[in-house]
Protein backbone atom coordinates (compact mmCIF):
# COMPACT_ATOMS: atom_id res chain seq x y z
CA UNK A 1 0.00 0.00 0.00
CA UNK A 2 2.69 2.42 0.56
CA UNK A 3 3.41 2.45 -3.04
CA UNK A 4 0.48 4.01 -3.33
CA UNK A 5 1.23 7.11 -1.05
CA UNK A 6 2.72 10.93 -1.89
CA UNK A 7 6.20 11.21 -0.53
CA UNK A 8 4.57 14.10 1.55
CA UNK A 9 2.17 11.14 3.31
CA UNK A 10 5.23 8.66 3.46
CA UNK A 11 7.29 11.04 5.42
CA UNK A 12 4.18 11.98 7.63
CA UNK A 13 3.49 8.26 8.16
CA UNK A 14 7.25 7.73 9.22
CA UNK A 15 7.07 10.45 11.73
CA UNK A 16 3.39 9.14 13.50
CA UNK A 17 4.86 5.68 14.05
CA UNK A 18 7.99 7.47 15.39
CA UNK A 19 6.10 9.15 17.60
CA UNK A 20 3.98 6.38 18.55
CA UNK A 21 7.09 4.05 19.00
CA UNK A 22 8.73 6.85 21.62
CA UNK A 23 5.51 8.47 23.15
CA UNK A 24 2.72 5.39 22.97
CA UNK A 25 4.39 2.09 22.88
CA UNK A 26 5.80 1.66 25.86
CA UNK A 27 3.46 3.25 28.14
CA UNK A 28 0.09 1.35 27.00
CA UNK A 29 0.19 -1.07 29.09
CA UNK A 30 0.36 0.92 32.42
CA UNK A 31 -2.25 2.66 30.62
CA UNK A 32 -4.59 -0.30 30.10
CA UNK A 33 -4.24 -1.17 33.38
CA UNK A 34 -4.87 2.17 35.22
CA UNK A 35 -7.80 2.22 32.93
CA UNK A 36 -7.01 5.83 31.92
CA UNK A 37 -4.31 8.16 29.70
CA UNK A 38 -2.45 10.74 31.33
CA UNK A 39 -2.78 14.39 31.12
CA UNK A 40 0.90 14.80 29.80
CA UNK A 41 -0.03 12.27 26.54
CA UNK A 42 -3.49 14.22 25.50
CA UNK A 43 -1.07 17.69 26.15
CA UNK A 44 1.27 15.71 23.44
CA UNK A 45 -0.97 15.23 21.27
CA UNK A 46 -2.22 18.66 21.00
CA UNK A 47 1.17 20.01 20.63
CA UNK A 48 2.26 17.93 17.76
CA UNK A 49 -1.21 18.33 15.66
CA UNK A 50 -2.40 14.75 16.07
CA UNK A 51 -5.84 16.04 17.40
CA UNK A 52 -6.11 19.00 14.59
CA UNK A 53 -5.55 16.96 11.78
CA UNK A 54 -8.57 17.61 9.38
CA UNK A 55 -9.10 20.88 11.05
CA UNK A 56 -8.45 23.77 8.62
CA UNK A 57 -5.58 25.96 9.30
CA UNK A 58 -7.97 28.40 9.89
CA UNK A 59 -8.56 27.32 12.81
CA UNK A 60 -5.38 26.25 14.05
CA UNK A 61 -5.65 22.75 12.38
CA UNK A 62 -3.46 20.87 10.20
CA UNK A 63 -5.62 20.41 7.66
CA UNK A 64 -4.27 16.96 6.75
CA UNK A 65 -5.89 15.07 3.57
CA UNK A 66 -7.33 12.15 4.86
CA UNK A 67 -5.24 9.65 3.14
CA UNK A 68 -2.48 11.30 5.75
CA UNK A 69 -5.48 11.08 8.33
CA UNK A 70 -5.77 7.29 7.74
CA UNK A 71 -2.11 6.94 8.27
CA UNK A 72 -2.39 8.79 11.69
CA UNK A 73 -5.00 6.32 12.73
CA UNK A 74 -3.38 3.15 11.72
CA UNK A 75 -0.23 4.45 13.49
CA UNK A 76 -2.00 4.93 16.12
CA UNK A 77 -4.17 2.25 15.93
CA UNK A 78 -0.82 -0.14 15.90
CA UNK A 79 -0.14 0.81 19.68
CA UNK A 80 -3.42 1.63 21.75
CA UNK A 81 -7.10 1.68 20.37
CA UNK A 82 -8.04 3.52 23.13
CA UNK A 83 -6.26 6.32 22.57
CA UNK A 84 -6.58 5.95 18.77
CA UNK A 85 -10.65 6.36 20.09
CA UNK A 86 -9.68 10.12 21.09
CA UNK A 87 -8.92 10.77 17.32
CA UNK A 88 -11.69 9.66 16.63
CA UNK A 89 -13.96 11.39 18.75
CA UNK A 90 -12.40 14.84 18.45
CA UNK A 91 -12.51 14.71 15.22
CA UNK A 92 -16.39 13.64 14.80
CA UNK A 93 -17.16 16.77 16.87
CA UNK A 94 -14.90 19.47 15.16
CA UNK A 95 -15.85 18.04 11.95
CA UNK A 96 -19.16 18.24 13.11
CA UNK A 97 -18.48 22.09 13.86
CA UNK A 98 -16.90 23.02 10.55
CA UNK A 99 -19.84 21.54 8.61
CA UNK A 100 -22.55 22.56 10.95
CA UNK A 101 -21.58 25.07 13.52
CA UNK A 102 -22.68 28.91 13.75
CA UNK A 103 -19.17 31.29 13.29
CA UNK A 104 -19.75 31.77 16.94
CA UNK A 105 -19.35 28.19 17.22
CA UNK A 106 -16.74 27.77 15.49
CA UNK A 107 -14.47 30.33 16.46
CA UNK A 108 -15.11 29.49 19.98
CA UNK A 109 -14.30 25.91 20.07
CA UNK A 110 -12.47 24.68 16.81
CA UNK A 111 -9.13 26.75 18.10
CA UNK A 112 -9.11 24.56 21.38
CA UNK A 113 -10.49 20.98 19.82
CA UNK A 114 -7.48 21.86 17.40
CA UNK A 115 -4.77 22.52 20.39
CA UNK A 116 -6.25 19.47 22.56
CA UNK A 117 -7.11 21.92 24.79
CA UNK A 118 -10.39 20.71 25.04
CA UNK A 119 -11.69 16.95 24.37
CA UNK A 120 -14.71 16.80 23.00
CA UNK A 121 -17.05 13.92 23.72
CA UNK A 122 -19.85 12.72 20.64
CA UNK A 123 -22.99 11.58 23.02
CA UNK A 124 -25.61 10.17 20.76
CA UNK A 125 -26.00 6.87 22.21
CA UNK A 126 -28.07 6.14 25.05
CA UNK A 127 -29.01 3.17 27.70
CA UNK A 128 -32.08 2.32 25.14
CA UNK A 129 -30.96 3.61 21.89
CA UNK A 130 -27.42 2.15 20.80
CA UNK A 131 -27.88 0.71 17.26
CA UNK A 132 -31.33 2.54 16.77
CA UNK A 133 -30.54 5.99 17.31
CA UNK A 134 -34.04 6.82 15.85
CA UNK A 135 -35.26 6.02 19.78
CA UNK A 136 -33.73 8.87 21.65
CA UNK A 137 -35.34 9.62 24.17
CA UNK A 138 -33.50 12.55 25.68
CA UNK A 139 -35.35 15.70 25.64
CA UNK A 140 -34.94 19.43 25.13
CA UNK A 141 -37.36 21.60 25.81
CA UNK A 142 -37.65 25.64 25.82
CA UNK A 143 -38.15 27.65 28.20
CA UNK A 144 -41.17 30.21 28.07
CA UNK A 145 -39.18 33.16 26.24
CA UNK A 146 -36.91 30.98 24.30
CA UNK A 147 -33.89 31.82 24.70
CA UNK A 148 -33.30 28.67 26.87
CA UNK A 149 -32.98 24.83 26.36
CA UNK A 150 -33.70 22.80 29.28
CA UNK A 151 -32.41 19.46 28.91
CA UNK A 152 -33.07 16.14 30.54
CA UNK A 153 -31.94 12.18 29.61
CA UNK A 154 -29.11 9.94 30.06
CA UNK A 155 -26.21 8.67 27.28
CA UNK A 156 -23.95 6.23 27.72
CA UNK A 157 -21.08 4.38 26.71
CA UNK A 158 -20.16 7.92 25.66
CA UNK A 159 -15.69 7.62 24.71
CA UNK A 160 -13.35 10.46 26.88
CA UNK A 161 -17.16 11.15 28.35
CA UNK A 162 -14.93 11.12 31.64
CA UNK A 163 -12.41 13.92 30.39
CA UNK A 164 -14.62 16.12 27.90
CA UNK A 165 -14.81 19.96 28.27
CA UNK A 166 -16.90 19.75 25.58
CA UNK A 167 -19.98 17.52 25.06
CA UNK A 168 -22.14 17.65 21.30
CA UNK A 169 -25.81 15.94 22.43
CA UNK A 170 -28.14 14.28 20.41
CA UNK A 171 -31.81 14.51 21.57
CA UNK A 172 -34.88 15.96 20.13
CA UNK A 173 -36.67 18.70 20.73
CA UNK A 174 -40.58 18.61 20.13
CA UNK A 175 -39.89 15.34 18.97
CA UNK A 176 -37.31 17.36 16.24
CA UNK A 177 -33.80 15.51 16.47
CA UNK A 178 -31.10 18.14 17.33
CA UNK A 179 -27.64 18.35 18.54
CA UNK A 180 -26.43 20.89 21.19
CA UNK A 181 -23.06 21.80 23.08
CA UNK A 182 -22.70 21.48 26.56
CA UNK A 183 -19.32 22.35 28.31
CA UNK A 184 -18.50 20.46 31.47
CA UNK A 185 -19.12 21.96 34.67
CA UNK A 186 -22.76 23.10 33.47
CA UNK A 187 -24.98 22.68 36.67
CA UNK A 188 -27.03 19.32 36.41
CA UNK A 189 -24.73 17.48 34.42
CA UNK A 190 -23.51 14.33 36.31
CA UNK A 191 -20.72 11.83 34.80
CA UNK A 192 -19.98 8.64 35.82
CA UNK A 193 -17.27 6.79 35.06
CA UNK A 194 -17.63 3.25 33.49
CA UNK A 195 -14.82 1.19 34.78
CA UNK A 196 -14.22 -2.40 33.58
CA UNK A 197 -14.60 -2.68 30.07
CA UNK A 198 -13.53 -5.45 27.76
CA UNK A 199 -11.33 -3.60 25.61
CA UNK A 200 -10.43 0.19 24.81
CA UNK A 201 -9.81 0.38 28.83
CA UNK A 202 -8.19 3.74 29.10
CA UNK A 203 -10.96 5.63 26.71
CA UNK A 204 -12.12 6.92 29.76
CA UNK A 205 -15.77 6.19 28.61
CA UNK A 206 -18.77 7.37 31.00
CA UNK A 207 -22.52 7.44 31.72
CA UNK A 208 -23.41 10.93 31.65
CA UNK A 209 -27.17 12.14 33.33
CA UNK A 210 -28.70 15.44 32.65
CA UNK A 211 -30.80 16.62 35.19
CA UNK A 212 -33.01 20.15 34.30
CA UNK A 213 -29.55 21.39 32.44
CA UNK A 214 -29.74 24.92 31.14
CA UNK A 215 -27.95 26.01 27.69
CA UNK A 216 -28.95 29.19 25.22
CA UNK A 217 -30.73 28.16 22.52
CA UNK A 218 -27.70 29.27 20.70
CA UNK A 219 -25.87 26.00 21.50
CA UNK A 220 -27.66 23.91 19.06
CA UNK A 221 -25.16 23.17 16.02
CA UNK A 222 -27.19 23.08 12.66
CA UNK A 223 -30.99 23.16 12.74
CA UNK A 224 -34.00 21.24 14.55
CA UNK A 225 -34.96 18.70 12.41
CA UNK A 226 -31.95 17.81 10.82
CA UNK A 227 -29.25 15.98 13.60
CA UNK A 228 -30.03 12.27 12.52
CA UNK A 229 -30.88 13.11 9.01
CA UNK A 230 -27.58 15.30 8.26
CA UNK A 231 -25.41 15.80 11.66
CA UNK A 232 -24.71 12.76 13.02
CA UNK A 233 -23.98 10.34 9.74
CA UNK A 234 -21.81 13.08 8.58
CA UNK A 235 -19.81 12.41 11.63
CA UNK A 236 -20.21 9.01 12.07
CA UNK A 237 -18.76 8.91 8.38
CA UNK A 238 -15.33 10.28 10.23
CA UNK A 239 -15.99 7.80 12.73
CA UNK A 240 -16.09 5.13 10.92
CA UNK A 241 -13.51 5.57 8.65
CA UNK A 242 -11.17 6.15 11.58
CA UNK A 243 -12.16 2.76 13.38
CA UNK A 244 -11.49 1.55 10.28
CA UNK A 245 -7.85 2.92 9.84
CA UNK A 246 -7.04 1.72 14.01
CA UNK A 247 -8.55 -1.37 13.18
CA UNK A 248 -5.83 -1.58 10.71
CA UNK A 249 -3.10 -0.79 12.68
CA UNK A 250 -4.33 -3.02 15.59
CA UNK A 251 -4.56 -5.95 12.42
CA UNK A 252 -0.86 -5.03 11.70
CA UNK A 253 0.12 -5.39 15.42
CA UNK A 254 -1.51 -8.78 15.58
CA UNK A 255 0.36 -10.16 12.31
CA UNK A 256 3.80 -8.46 13.36
CA UNK A 257 3.43 -10.09 16.80
CA UNK A 258 2.45 -13.52 15.37
CA UNK A 259 5.62 -13.52 12.86
CA UNK A 260 8.13 -12.26 15.62
CA UNK A 261 6.89 -15.51 17.56
CA UNK A 262 6.37 -17.99 14.81
CA UNK A 263 10.26 -17.17 13.83
CA UNK A 264 11.69 -17.09 17.20
CA UNK A 265 9.62 -19.34 19.33
CA UNK A 266 11.69 -23.11 19.38
CA UNK A 267 9.80 -25.89 19.85
CA UNK A 268 12.40 -29.13 19.55
CA UNK A 269 14.40 -28.51 16.57
CA UNK A 270 12.57 -26.18 15.19
CA UNK A 271 10.77 -22.84 15.10
CA UNK A 272 6.89 -22.38 15.36
CA UNK A 273 6.65 -20.56 11.92
CA UNK A 274 7.38 -24.18 10.36
CA UNK A 275 4.85 -25.48 11.54
CA UNK A 276 2.15 -25.97 8.67
CA UNK A 277 -0.83 -24.81 10.80
CA UNK A 278 0.85 -21.69 11.90
CA UNK A 279 1.90 -20.61 8.80
CA UNK A 280 -1.83 -20.85 7.53
CA UNK A 281 -3.19 -18.67 10.30
CA UNK A 282 -0.05 -16.17 9.36
CA UNK A 283 -1.05 -15.98 5.77
CA UNK A 284 -4.98 -15.47 6.27
CA UNK A 285 -3.53 -12.97 8.73
CA UNK A 286 -1.25 -11.27 5.93
CA UNK A 287 -4.06 -11.28 2.96
CA UNK A 288 -6.42 -9.65 5.28
CA UNK A 289 -4.24 -6.92 6.46
CA UNK A 290 -3.00 -6.32 2.16
CA UNK A 291 -7.31 -5.94 1.52
CA UNK A 292 -8.06 -3.74 5.10
CA UNK A 293 -5.12 -1.50 4.24
CA UNK A 294 -6.33 -1.12 0.28
CA UNK A 295 -9.85 -0.84 0.94
CA UNK A 296 -8.98 1.81 4.10
CA UNK A 297 -6.98 3.41 1.05
CA UNK A 298 -9.76 3.78 -1.32
CA UNK A 299 -12.36 4.93 1.80
CA UNK A 300 -9.80 7.90 2.37
CA UNK A 301 -9.27 8.71 -1.14
CA UNK A 302 -12.88 9.07 -2.14
CA UNK A 303 -13.38 10.88 0.77
CA UNK A 304 -10.06 13.27 -0.01
CA UNK A 305 -12.44 13.84 -3.51
CA UNK A 306 -15.59 14.29 -1.71
CA UNK A 307 -16.93 11.58 -3.71
CA UNK A 308 -20.77 10.07 -2.55
CA UNK A 309 -19.78 6.37 -3.08
CA UNK A 310 -17.27 7.45 -0.39
CA UNK A 311 -20.17 6.15 1.88
CA UNK A 312 -20.48 2.51 0.59
CA UNK A 313 -16.34 2.69 0.73
CA UNK A 314 -15.95 4.07 4.41
CA UNK A 315 -19.25 1.26 5.28
CA UNK A 316 -16.90 -1.80 3.52
CA UNK A 317 -13.27 -0.82 4.95
CA UNK A 318 -15.30 -0.45 8.68
CA UNK A 319 -17.18 -3.86 8.02
CA UNK A 320 -14.16 -5.87 6.45
CA UNK A 321 -11.35 -5.01 8.60
CA UNK A 322 -13.37 -4.92 12.44
CA UNK A 323 -14.67 -8.34 10.92
CA UNK A 324 -11.02 -8.84 10.39
CA UNK A 325 -9.23 -8.24 13.30
CA UNK A 326 -11.44 -10.12 15.54
CA UNK A 327 -10.22 -12.88 13.30
CA UNK A 328 -6.17 -12.02 13.71
CA UNK A 329 -6.65 -11.38 17.21
CA UNK A 330 -7.93 -14.11 17.84
CA UNK A 331 -5.49 -16.21 16.03
CA UNK A 332 -2.78 -14.49 17.63
CA UNK A 333 -3.67 -15.80 20.56
CA UNK A 334 -3.82 -18.90 19.24
CA UNK A 335 -0.41 -19.12 17.71
CA UNK A 336 0.86 -17.29 21.16
CA UNK A 337 -0.47 -20.30 23.11
CA UNK A 338 -0.48 -20.18 26.50
CA UNK A 339 1.58 -17.23 26.51
CA UNK A 340 -0.83 -15.19 24.63
CA UNK A 341 -3.81 -15.56 27.54
CA UNK A 342 -1.93 -13.85 29.93
CA UNK A 343 -3.07 -9.97 30.76
CA UNK A 344 0.39 -8.81 30.05
CA UNK A 345 1.30 -10.41 26.78
CA UNK A 346 0.32 -7.79 23.50
CA UNK A 347 -2.07 -10.19 22.14
CA UNK A 348 -4.21 -10.83 24.95
CA UNK A 349 -4.77 -6.86 24.95
CA UNK A 350 -5.40 -6.68 21.23
CA UNK A 351 -7.91 -9.81 21.44
CA UNK A 352 -9.83 -7.74 24.18
CA UNK A 353 -9.71 -4.21 21.99
CA UNK A 354 -10.93 -6.11 18.62
CA UNK A 355 -13.79 -7.31 19.78
CA UNK A 356 -15.26 -3.23 20.26
CA UNK A 357 -14.14 -2.75 16.77
CA UNK A 358 -17.23 -4.97 15.53
CA UNK A 359 -19.25 -2.50 18.11
CA UNK A 360 -18.49 0.97 18.27
CA UNK A 361 -19.31 3.18 15.32
CA UNK A 362 -22.22 1.08 14.46
CA UNK A 363 -22.28 -2.75 14.65
CA UNK A 364 -21.42 -5.09 12.07
CA UNK A 365 -25.21 -6.13 12.42
CA UNK A 366 -25.94 -2.65 11.44
CA UNK A 367 -23.66 -2.54 8.66
CA UNK A 368 -24.40 -5.38 6.81
CA UNK A 369 -28.54 -4.00 7.09
CA UNK A 370 -27.04 -0.48 5.68
CA UNK A 371 -24.80 -2.37 2.40
CA UNK A 372 -27.02 -5.00 1.68
CA UNK A 373 -29.32 -2.49 0.82
CA UNK A 374 -27.13 -0.35 -1.13
CA UNK A 375 -25.94 -3.21 -2.91
CA UNK A 376 -29.38 -4.88 -3.90
CA UNK A 377 -30.57 -1.47 -5.08
CA UNK A 378 -27.87 -1.65 -7.49
CA UNK A 379 -29.48 -4.30 -9.15
CA UNK A 380 -31.96 -2.17 -10.98
CA UNK A 381 -28.90 -0.63 -12.49
CA UNK A 382 -27.25 -3.59 -13.80
CA UNK A 383 -30.64 -4.59 -15.30
CA UNK A 384 -30.25 -1.67 -17.23
CA UNK B 1 -29.08 30.18 -17.47
CA UNK B 2 -30.21 28.39 -20.50
CA UNK B 3 -33.74 25.64 -20.53
CA UNK B 4 -31.34 23.59 -21.65
CA UNK B 5 -28.69 23.29 -18.37
CA UNK B 6 -31.54 23.58 -16.77
CA UNK B 7 -32.47 20.36 -18.56
CA UNK B 8 -29.01 19.03 -17.73
CA UNK B 9 -29.15 19.92 -13.80
CA UNK B 10 -32.02 18.33 -13.67
CA UNK B 11 -31.32 15.13 -15.22
CA UNK B 12 -27.86 14.61 -13.53
CA UNK B 13 -30.08 14.52 -10.46
CA UNK B 14 -32.55 11.94 -11.44
CA UNK B 15 -29.58 9.68 -12.35
CA UNK B 16 -27.82 9.92 -9.30
CA UNK B 17 -31.14 9.55 -7.25
CA UNK B 18 -31.79 6.00 -9.71
CA UNK B 19 -28.73 5.36 -9.60
CA UNK B 20 -29.05 5.25 -5.66
CA UNK B 21 -32.70 3.16 -5.40
CA UNK B 22 -33.72 0.56 -6.65
CA UNK B 23 -36.52 1.71 -9.14
CA UNK B 24 -35.97 2.79 -12.69
CA UNK B 25 -37.84 5.36 -13.18
CA UNK B 26 -38.74 8.24 -11.19
CA UNK B 27 -41.16 11.28 -11.38
CA UNK B 28 -39.84 15.00 -10.77
CA UNK B 29 -42.45 15.91 -8.10
CA UNK B 30 -42.53 12.33 -6.42
CA UNK B 31 -41.16 12.98 -2.51
CA UNK B 32 -38.42 10.88 -2.40
CA UNK B 33 -38.36 10.60 1.56
CA UNK B 34 -42.24 9.77 1.86
CA UNK B 35 -41.69 6.97 -1.38
CA UNK B 36 -39.50 5.34 1.52
CA UNK B 37 -37.32 4.55 -1.23
CA UNK B 38 -34.31 5.78 -0.27
CA UNK B 39 -32.16 4.76 3.12
CA UNK B 40 -31.52 6.77 6.04
CA UNK B 41 -27.86 7.64 4.93
CA UNK B 42 -29.41 9.22 1.93
CA UNK B 43 -29.81 12.73 2.69
CA UNK B 44 -26.18 13.10 3.30
CA UNK B 45 -25.21 10.68 -0.03
CA UNK B 46 -27.76 13.16 -1.86
CA UNK B 47 -25.75 16.51 -0.13
CA UNK B 48 -22.39 15.11 -0.92
CA UNK B 49 -23.04 14.36 -4.96
CA UNK B 50 -24.76 18.44 -4.69
CA UNK B 51 -21.71 19.78 -3.46
CA UNK B 52 -19.42 18.09 -5.49
CA UNK B 53 -21.22 17.62 -8.82
CA UNK B 54 -22.28 21.47 -8.52
CA UNK B 55 -19.23 22.98 -6.11
CA UNK B 56 -21.67 24.32 -3.89
CA UNK B 57 -21.36 24.11 -0.67
CA UNK B 58 -25.03 23.28 1.51
CA UNK B 59 -24.65 25.12 5.02
CA UNK B 60 -27.21 25.37 7.87
CA UNK B 61 -29.00 27.50 5.77
CA UNK B 62 -30.11 25.46 3.17
CA UNK B 63 -31.21 22.35 5.69
CA UNK B 64 -34.61 21.96 4.57
CA UNK B 65 -35.75 19.34 3.52
CA UNK B 66 -37.99 21.27 0.96
CA UNK B 67 -34.58 21.65 -1.24
CA UNK B 68 -34.08 17.97 -1.21
CA UNK B 69 -37.65 16.75 -1.32
CA UNK B 70 -37.85 15.55 -4.94
CA UNK B 71 -35.74 16.02 -8.14
CA UNK B 72 -37.76 19.33 -8.88
CA UNK B 73 -37.03 20.54 -5.59
CA UNK B 74 -33.46 19.34 -5.56
CA UNK B 75 -33.13 21.09 -9.43
CA UNK B 76 -34.57 24.29 -8.26
CA UNK B 77 -32.16 24.25 -4.90
CA UNK B 78 -29.15 24.20 -7.26
CA UNK B 79 -30.33 26.68 -9.38
CA UNK B 80 -30.82 28.96 -6.78
CA UNK B 81 -27.66 28.59 -5.12
CA UNK B 82 -25.57 29.83 -8.12
CA UNK B 83 -27.28 28.20 -11.30
CA UNK B 84 -24.77 25.65 -11.29
CA UNK B 85 -23.98 23.86 -14.17
CA UNK B 86 -22.90 19.84 -13.97
CA UNK B 87 -19.07 19.67 -13.85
Amino acid sequence: METLLTDPQKTRYQEFKEFVATNVQPFVEQWDRDQRHPASIIEQLGQSGYLSSTISPEYGGKGWDFVTYGLLNEAFGRASSALTDLLTVQTMVAMTLLKWGTDKQRGQWLTPLARGEVIAAFALTEPGAGSAIESLKTEFRHTNNGDTLILNGQKKWISYGQVAGLFLVFGKLKEKPVACLLERGIAGLEIEPIQEMLGFKSAGLAKINFHDVEVPSSSIVGKPGFALSHLAPVALQYGRLSTACSAVGLLRACFEESVLYAATRQIGDRTVGKIDMIRTFIAKMGADLGAAQLLCYAACRAEDEHLPEAFTKILVAKYYTSRAVVRAASDAVQIHGASGCQESSPVARYYRDAKLMEILEGTTQIHEQLLSGLFVDQAAQLKG
Amino acid sequence: MSADEKTNIRETVRHFVLGSTAITQLNDDENLFELGIVNSLFAVQLMTFIEKTFQIEVGIDDLDIENFKSIKATTAFVLRKNGGVAA
